[in-house]
């Protein structure tokens, strides 16, 4: 083990061993972090995605398995100074922005001076300066949310777990939030968002795994995981329209997809009627795709 | 320790309004065992009144304490805590220095008002002032059990439970043995229930020292067990 982040077969069941309702909420999962990158991680509901980053932080304890977090084991404390946490649902006393970052900052054992400046540096990059003498309870939603992500950026720390940290954003403050992620990352932090936002995954996250019922469906590059090995998209001119299945015209270009292994047979019959090859790629699929086709795939399984 | 104390400060600051409601309510035992000002107390009534904040002060240190976990779990906000540098211990730690805490400003204007109530009936201040360490010892171990209970029990039952714990030496007539100084709470159970102007009253000091090492002990019972606990009820 040697990333940020390790989990080793990882088992965690809820309720008691003779207990009827036992969940099984992760199920032998593994996962290594790579310092520097940023990791989505996804599932339905119930996949266990708190758990695992709950797991992390030691708020519960594994039934099985084991891991570390920055070569530590997992529920470390000291450790913890070096880690900033965004819960789901983010629940914060009712103090103003300013004396709640002092607050949090000093739990993670940060010197009064550093601490001051980090305040003003934290709510600069949340863009909420204006709102540093407002009690954090007459705040909206999303402006918590974003001082949520203030104190977990506030003691500057190597590694980032963000737990749907964009559920409660409207689009324009998500975009904000994405960059501040991406300036982050661009400082060396490593982050790991779990999330149901899609395609906010998909634009920011090197490396995504999907979860579903505990278990490690995917786990591999975002751009990898996007382009599929089993069919390919050709675009043409000069053939007549309907020569191909669910083709679409468009200024005179026909653009369709076949399956892989008949890629060289089409184009061939391309060429035999005449026509012009325009280009042939890999099918591009969206992360929700690739998503639902996991998850769809397990639900049947099961 | 800045850790600590500064979630302790946080606890207190949030039961501030608690607290505040019950000095309301010693001010206000206190004008009614006095008269209102209107005449003499009779020994009697104060020494009454001085029991009964003593036996209360204690229940609303182990209430207080009880309670905390519970709400801060309940609320979510241990995440975030728990989340920083901060073992379990600590935050243990804050919960019962900030229970003791509001029970000692509790004990301190209760004792106040214990005074001004005797200097009416011109009885000695310094018989109050020696009760009040063994009401801080008192609270101080509420709370720690309390807490230790909490780690396992809901508020109520914990709550309840350090009652019982208390209290259930003296049922089974327990002060006839020579061992009772080590019971939790009960010492100072008995001596409250004991306690006069009178030169047969005298503080057991040893008792103070005693509780002092008992709550240690609940403390670190209470931090081993919480941290087999899951502090984190999954939200999916």
């Amino acid at each position: 083990m040697s990333g940020v982040l390790d989990y080793t077969h990882v088992t965690k069941d809820y309720g008691s061993p003779w207990s009827r309702r036992r969940v099984r909420a992760l199920d032998n999962f593994s996962l290594s972090l790579e310092r520097g990158e940023i990791f989505g991680f996804l599932g339905p509901n119930g996949a266990g995605k708190t758990t695992a980053i709950h797991l992390a932080l030691g708020f519960m304890r594994p039934s099985s398995g084991g891991g570390q977090m920055l070569g530590k084991p997992f529920g470390d404390a000291p450790t913890r100074a070096r880690v900033g946490f965004l819960a789901e649902n983010v629940a914060l006393y009712h103090l103003t922005a300013n004396k709640l970052l002092r607050f949090y900052g000093s739990l993670s054992r940060m010197r009064p001076e550093r601490l001051r400046l980090r305040c003003r540096e934290v709510l600069e990059q949340v863009e909420l300066e204006a709102e540093a003498d407002r009690n954090v309870a007459r705040l909206s939603r999303g402006m918590q949310q974003r001082i949520g992500l203030a104190q977990a950026l506030i003691s500057d720390p190597e590694l980032l777990v963000l737990d749907e940290p964009t559920s409660a954003l409207d689009p324009a403050a998500r975009a904000a939030m994405r960059e501040l992620l991406l300036e982050c990352n661009r400082a060396g932090k490593t982050i790991f968002i779990s999330s149901h936002l899609l395609s906010e995954v998909e634009l920011i996250c090197h490396r995504v795994a999907v979860l579903s019922k505990g278990r490690l469906m995917k786990l591999g590059r975002t751009e990898d995981l996007l382009v599929s090995r089993d069919r390919c998209e050709i675009v043409a001119r000069g053939v007549p329209p309907g020569s191909f299945a669910q083709s679409q015209l468009s200024d005179g270009r026909v653009q369709f997809t076949v399956a892989t292994p008949s890629q060289r047979e089409t184009l061939e019959k391309i060429w035999a009627l005449g026509g012009e090859v325009l280009s042939v790629n890999p099918m591009r699929r969206t992360l929700e795709d690739v998503f639902l086709e996991l998850t769809n795939n397990k639900e049947a399984g099961a | 320790m800045r850790a600590i104390a500064l979630m302790a400060y946080n606890f207190l600051r949030q039961r501030r309004w608690p607290v505040l409601l019950l000095f309301l309510w010693i001010l206000l035992t206190a004008a009614v065992a006095g008269d209102f000002g209107r005449s003499r107390p009779a020994e009697g009534d104060v020494v009454f009144h001085a029991q009964q904040q003593s036996i209360y002060i204690c229940i609303f240190s182990a209430f207080l304490a009880a309670d905390a976990l519970h709400t801060e779990r309940k609320s979510r906000r241990i995440l975030l805590l728990l989340a920083k540098a901060v073992s379990r211990a600590e935050y243990l730690l804050a919960v019962i220095a900030a229970s003791a805490a509001a029970s000692v400003a509790y004990a301190i204007v209760s004792a106040l008002c214990s005074i001004w109530l005797g200097a009416r009936s011109i009885l000695p201040s310094g018989r109050i002032w020696e009760l009040l360490p063994l009401v801080i010892a008192g609270t101080i171990i509420s709370a720690s059990v309390a807490v230790f209970l909490s780690t396992f029990l809901n508020p109520y039952f914990a709550t309840a439970s350090t009652l019982a714990i208390f209290c259930a030496p003296i049922l089974f007539h327990a002060q006839r043995h020579a061992g009772w100084v080590w019971l939790p709470g009960f010492p100072f159970l008995v001596q409250f229930l004991r306690f006069s102007f009178k030169s047969d009253w005298a503080p057991n000091w040893m008792s103070v020292v005693a509780t002092l090492i008992e709550s240690c002990a609940f403390w670190l019972l209470a931090s081993a067990l919480f941290a087999l606990r899951d502090v984190a009820v999954p939200l999916e």
